[in-house]
């Protein structure tokens, strides 16, 4: 007997169903980035603003790679709703703390994935999401240079019209 | 996955069956027959997929505590596929048991080819 599903599709249903739920989550980390990029604007952070503006793209971009290989392995990438999202912060701070979380749970969801790939032994989606961990490292790294810098610039005086000034020029060089 | 000796199951593996039904491959056309509820319907990868996606979604619980004066009749439409079904709990109850053994099957199925392949390669 033939395996139908195996020639329709290269990934398993499992596999299928967390990466559309990782479509989802970048997703949602795209719209939170554009209302933390929302909140820094009206409240004159403007290269803050910028820089979540950029995060946010990246965000979709990385929402559109995962749509794109579920479909180019067989399967049926699903256009996620994307609901509750936070608009107001009670600080400068407290955005920052919440971005480098959002970071950290793709980072782990992504490790999830793995983890089941691995159980599954497809090697295939393995090497796929390598690209996706190095630029969690990358994410991760800026995230957490951003809110370093409340610590190490202090928001007193002008400290947060500094802090505003070196979020943009945060630079992750490790070629490795 | 073992082949009845009838003239039309030279053609379809029996991939699972109970009582009330059964599921065979039909190789040469890439899809499946499902024996089911008085009639056998022809369904392809997607649609079967819609199927198992709809029928797991009927939550057996709720529509036995459901009080309301309704039927108990639940219809089963696909998107562009060609059957439906109208199933009473019973049937609904019986159409997930054979939908499961149908995946458990498939997916052993699946494990079969992946180690005959990767040792053959």
């Amino acid at each position: 007997m033939k395996d139908i599903i195996r020639i329709k599709s290269l990934i398993s249903a499992d596999v299928e169903m967390l990466l559309n739920q990782q479509i989802k989550k970048e997703a949602h980390s795209s719209s939170l980035y554009l209302s933390m990029a929302s909140w820094c604007d009206r409240n004159g952070f403007d290269n803050s603003a910028d820089y979540f503006f950029k995060q946010a793209e990246e965000e979709r971009a990385h929402q559109l790679k995962f749509f794109k290989y579920v479909l180019d392995m067989g399967g049926t990438a699903i256009s996620p709703d994307v609901t509750n999202i936070k608009n107001e912060y009670n600080s400068f701070r407290e955005v920052f703390e919440e971005a480098l979380d959002m970071e950290v749970n793709i980072t782990q969801s992504i490790k999830n994935i793995a983890a089941r790939c691995h159980k599954e032994q497809d090697f295939v989606t393995l090497e796929y999401l390598n690209w996706f961990f190095k630029e969690q490292r990358e994410e991760e790294y800026i995230a957490r240079r951003a809110l370093e810098l409340f610590d190490v610039i202090g928001e007193e005086g002008t400290g947060r019209w500094e802090i505003d000034k070196h979020v943009g020029k945060i630079h992750y060089s490790n070629e490795a | 996955m073992q082949n009845s000796t009838t003239e039309i199951s030279t053609l379809w593996a029996e991939v699972f069956s109970t009582k009330e039904g059964s599921v065979h491959q039909c190789d040469s056309e890439n899809c499946w027959y499902i024996d089911f509820g008085g009639k056998i319907s022809r369904f392809d990868y997607r649609c079967l997929l819609k199927l198992k996606k709809a029928i797991y979604a009927m939550n057996v619980d709720d529509i036995l505590l459901n009080s309301n004066k309704a039927s108990d009749l639940e219809i089963v439409f696909i998107c562009a596929c060609d059957h439906f079904y109208i199933l009473n709990i019973m049937e609904i109850i019986a159409f997930q048991e054979l939908l499961e053994g149908t995946f458990v099957m498939l997916s052993l199925n699946h494990i079969l080819h992946d180690c005959l392949y990767r040792i053959s390669a």
